[in-house]
């Protein structure tokens, strides 16, 4: 049996007394690829912050790689967050233009912005271009100013920047013409994944063929059991 | 003999001890009515109690008890203390009055102005040299205040749609500081310190500084801060009030629903520079002269620590904020600049620990004792079908919860009797006495709500008819739905139909 | 009308206002926080370049003589400005914004903390000090020199290129290190920085520190021209929150343009016969009124994206 990445249990989340995630339960081993798909609206972005801990409050208990990151608590607005991407989770947010005035290149820096990771950047950097070649040539271009598809590569690329072995990307699609959005999932098929894993949150589950492991269904903030098995090929 | 102990009953529920009213049923409730409104006096509720089963009437909102305490005592107490005490009275009357006005502008308006002492530095000014001048009598010159703050207001509230927040504080800091110079260069105005003295007032002049006279400025005074408050009332709690406030939930979606707030907030504006003009000339005729210092931003940054320190937005919390620096400034004048470095220290306290001031202290309580119990709910909750801590805090009737814990529980022992045996059990003999595990399970079963009880419809002629089953609305006029195509030949196979169904929803919940 | 010392009596208060109007407004894009203490630094640090400047004179006299020796004081002074405006910082910091940067109403608390923070520290220098006006040694001395044949007093040119080398080096220093591209992180969105692991908590304290080091440096070079006393920090406050303010809040071109534009003015109006002197803060108050009617968010929407 393959090492256990991610394991949550019973994990409750809200804002004040509006709870929006009941009781879910998964886990992830290494070199696996989830998607958690579900419509607008049912929590699967809210499951990625609960895990960030960037929601209001939050039951259960979150485990990545043995260690306890969740907990019965109340969080404050992203107070233990950079602690958890310490650990070595990385999260591309939904609708990604984060920094919009920062440059395609300090961008992905941001991403290596550990004292560790920050002086191989131009590696890692490199290391990225060749899985986005188009980010490139963009190297000195505002976010702000870049497409769709090329913002959301900019916000993968960030995450690949990091030490992180467990990659949560929210709504890779989101907006993006298909053939972008194709072109996308592509993308983080080709990501390695040896000893990481990686959780995608996605409405579409039709560009998901093919591209991961797992489908776990997710309806009104619960997790309804396996979509349905999909092999690599 | 072995003695028992003696039972400790203890008072549950948030208020064991609040007074209520016992109203009786059979007579109708007659309220009072302040003159030509639709309003109460007090906000008494009849409400129904949970946990007596009783009706009561409970004081919603005892806010105008602490009103009616804190300035009865004041008006009541004043007369015997000393003649500084007095006059201490007074100025925290007038700086009341003054705040409240402002709180007007800045809590409900939304514009954050400083130029609040300007208008009353300016107002005074045109008052005093209106009276010192042109020789207009001194009850004249609270309305020559007036006029010229509507008119300053009117100047002052151009910019203030358009500009937001800090930027506007400094166009209205600016302009201050612009008063301030053009008062000190026009000489035939003020020619000497620029100053104005010897301005006529309500006050006798023989009485000046005696202890008459400085009762008759303290109860002056008073009046002036009870004006105040009537004025905050009017704005605050009518129909102005409310737009503004719409405006302060979500501006677009107010101006959506055809709410012009810009309109709403330059009309507050207007009317408090109106009122703060009437405060200056006031203020002229309190102090007999008028100089510069009012002007003075020392003087502008102990008014503003007086409103954050009560909480910004609240007639009483500028009340409450003004009696506190007060107090410290004029009251311990002794301890010389140590009594500012006080005042400031009484504001970062304040500042670090509670979120909207001193009157906002109390809310900030509850939702931190709110926190702290669903927290240690949290810690003794099991997983499934009960109340989540944070709902908790939220419901009133605690049975609800209760309740709630109950039926989860039971249902995990009723979970543990299902087997393979029962459902063969009720299969063979749907109807007719069973054993008690099966009972036990019926009876929970029958106990179900309405919404989505299953029944069962015949289809069919009565000789040659089948069922199916369906489930019912709940609501009345609402027609149930079908659950599944299946049709039963037998009654007794579409009661065994049902059960199975109800057996699988209690093991899925 | 405008001649050459006049030119460079406005790059030189253009210089002192840009350091204190750029300390405000990063503070503000990084951390949201309006600092009204930033005013209370500057008087701190000219008290502790006074006293440090008195101390050291017999030491450095001593130890080095001739022309030089002012020089090496000049330096050692100016380091201590530095060091005291960044402990101030981080007073500031300790009590401002560690405690209640993640809670309800940050932005009015802080600001009112700040702005208790200011009126205590005047106080308190009061109160220990008293009100004399202390004068530091004049290092920079009074005399001119000829700069490709413009007379130009030595003190000013030396605060216009120290003050042009220091924000080089520190907007260079935003621009290529790794604490710079946190503090612009932070600055564009916390919460997505937050997702990078860059903690607000530990970008703050060397914008902090930073931006009282600015307020120190501006203190003593300013400290050669005013006398120090307890509200010294008053005016520097008041004027470099109006140009952070004419600038546009967290842009920092928009505060350089603002600072040149105020000091030009001051300047002007300074030898208009009927203004004078005593209308400088009316005319500059009348020419940014006007200008926030015309533009309401400040110059810097024109130069760059600013803080929403």
């Amino acid at each position: 049996m393959t090492h256990q990445l991610l394991a949550v249990r019973g994990l409750s989340a809200g804002y004040g007394p509006l709870r929006v995630l009941h009781d879910i339960d998964f886990t992830i081993s290494e070199g696996e690829r989830l998607a958690i798909v579900g419509l607008n609206g049912h929590g699967k972005t809210t499951l990625f912050r609960a895990i960030m801990q960037l929601v209001g409050w939050q039951r259960g208990s979150v485990t990545f790689d043995g260690v306890e990151i969740g907990g019965t608590r109340s969080l404050g607005e992203g107070r233990y967050t950079p602690g958890i991407v310490r650990l070595g989770i990385a999260m591309t947010p939904q609708g990604d233009a984060i920094f919009p005035g920062l440059t395609v290149r300090e961008h992905l820096d941001c991403g290596a912005h550990a004292r560790s990771a920050w002086r191989e950047r131009a590696r890692r950097r490199e290391r990225v271009y060749q899985l986005f070649p188009q980010l490139e040539t963009l190297q000195d271009a505002l976010v702000g100013k870049l497409s769709g598809g090329e913002r959301r590569m900019v916000s993968i690329g960030r995450a690949l920047m990091s030490d992180a072995r467990l990659y949560l990307i929210d709504e890779p699609t989101l907006g993006l013409a298909p053939k972008v959005s194709r072109r996308v999932i592509e993308a983080l098929v080709n990501i390695p994944i040896e000893g990481k894993a990686m959780v995608i949150a996605e409405q579409n589950v039709a560009v998901l063929t093919g591209a991961v492991d797992r489908m776990i269904g997710m309806h009104a903030g619960r997790l309804r059991g396996e979509v349905g098995h999909v092999g690599l090929e | 003999m072995e003695v028992k102990p003696t039972q400790r009953l203890f008072n549950v529920g948030q208020r064991p001890d609040e007074l209520t009213l016992k109203p009786r049923g059979d007579k109708p409730w007659h309220r009072l009515r302040p003159p030509f409104t639709r309003r109460h006096w007090l906000a008494w509720r009849g409400v129904y109690n949970p946990k007596s089963l009783r009706r009561e009437r409970r004081l919603l909102d005892k806010r105008p008890l602490w009103w009616g305490l804190g300035l009865g005592g004041l008006l009541v107490v004043t007369p015997f203390m000393s003649e500084q005490m007095i006059n201490i009275a007074a100025i925290f009357c007038i700086f009341s009055a003054i705040n409240v006005i402002w709180t007007l502008i800045v809590g409900a308006a939304g514009i954050f102005s400083l130029a609040t002492m300007a208008v009353v530095g300016i107002c005074g000014y045109a008052a005093a040299a209106a009276n010192v001048y042109l020789g207009v009598p001194w009850p004249l010159m609270m309305p020559v205040g007036a006029v010229v703050g509507l008119v300053f207001g009117l100047f002052l509230a151009l910019p203030s749609t358009r500009l937001d927040g800090l930027y506007y504080a400094l166009l209205t800091l600016g302009i201050a500081e612009i008063c301030r110079v053009s008062i000190t260069q026009i000489k035939a105005l003020a020619p000497n310190n620029s100053s104005i003295n010897n301005v006529d007032s309500f006050i006798p002049a023989a009485w000046h500084l005696q202890r008459p006279g400085l009762l008759v400025g303290f109860a002056a005074a008073f009046l002036l801060l009870l004006a105040a408050l009537l004025v905050f009332r009017l704005v605050n709690s009518e129909r102005l009030g409310l737009l503004l406030q719409s405006a302060r939930e979500d501006e677009a979606f107010s101006e959506a629903i055809g709410i012009d707030y810009r309109a709403a907030r330059w009309w507050v504006f207007v009317l408090a520079s109106c009122a703060l003009g009437a405060i200056g000339a006031f203020y002229a005729m309190f102090y007999r002269s008028i100089s510069l210092a009012v002007f003075s931003l020392d003087q502008l940054l102990l008014l503003f620590a007086m409103i954050v320190i009560g909480g910004l937005g609240r007639s009483e919390g500028a009340v409450l904020g003004t009696a506190v620096v007060v107090l410290i400034d004029k009251g311990l004048i002794g301890l010389g600049p140590l009594r500012i470095i006080i005042v400031t220290a009484v504001m970062i306290v304040v500042a670090l620990f509670a979120r909207d001031g001193l009157t906002g202290i109390k809310a900030q309580f509850r939702g931190f004792r709110n926190r702290k119990k669903s927290e240690r709910r949290a810690a003794r909750t099991e997983k499934g079908g009960e109340v989540m801590p944070e709902e908790a805090t939220e419901i009133a009737d605690k049975q609800l919860v209760y309740r709630r814990l109950f039926d989860k529980r039971l249902r995990d022992s009723l979970k543990a009797l299902i087997t393979p045996e029962l459902i063969a059990e009720h299969r063979a003999k749907p109807l007719g006495q069973h054993t008690d595990a099966l009972d036990r399970l019926l009876n929970y079963f029958r106990r179900e709500e309405m919404p989505d009880k299953y029944g069962i419809l015949r289809v069919g002629p009565l000789t040659s008819c089948s069922y199916r089953v369906i489930a019912l609305s709940g609501r009345a006029g609402h027609p149930p739905r079908v659950v599944d195509d299946k049709l039963y030949p037998t009654l007794n196979e579409a009661f065994h139909a049902v059960f199975l169904l109800r057996v699988n929803d209690l093991l899925a919940s | 009308m405008m001649d050459a010392s006049l030119f460079t009596y406005a790059l030189y208060l253009a210089a002192i206002y840009s350091l204190m109007a750029i300390g405000i407004s990063l503070l503000w894009s990084s951390v949201g926080m309006v600092n009204m203490a930033h005013g209370a630094t500057f008087a701190i640090s000219g008290y502790a370049a006074y006293f440090a400047a008195d101390w050291m004179m017999p030491l450095v006299k001593a130890a080095v003589d001739g022309p030089q020796s002012m020089t090496v004081l000049a330096i050692l002074t100016m380091a201590v400005g530095i060091v005291s405006g960044a402990i101030f910082g981080i007073v500031i910091y300790l009590v401002a914004f560690l405690p209640i940067h993640d809670k309800p109403n940050f932005a009015v608390r802080s600001l009112i903390i700040t702005l208790a923070l200011n009126l205590a520290s005047v106080q308190a220098l009061l109160y220990f000090f008293g009100p004399q006006q202390k004068a530091l040694p004049r290092f920079l001395g009074s005399g001119r020199m000829d700069l490709f044949g413009i007379p130009v007093r030595i003190d000013q040119l030396v605060t216009i290129v120290t003050t042009v080398v220091l924000l080089g080096l520190v907007l260079f220093w935003l621009r290529v290190s790794r604490k710079g591209l946190e503090i612009r992180a932070v600055m564009q969105n916390s919460e997505g920085a937050a997702l990078c692991g860059i903690s607000t908590r530990w970008t703050a304290l060397p914008i902090m520190m930073l931006t009282g080091a600015l307020a120190g440096v501006a203190a003593v070079l300013l400290s050669q021209n005013i006398f120090v006393n307890p509200t010294a920090g008053a005016t520097p406050l008041i004027k470099g929150l109006t140009i952070a303010l004419l600038g546009g809040l967290g842009s920092v071109p928009g505060a350089v343009l603002g600072a040149i534009l105020i000091g030009f003015l001051e300047a002007a109006t300074g030898i208009i016969p009927f203004l004078g002197q005593r209308y400088v803060l009316v005319v500059q108050f009348a020419f940014i009124v006007i200008m926030l009617v015309i533009r309401p968010r400040g110059l810097g929407g024109l130069l760059d994206e600013t803080r929403e």
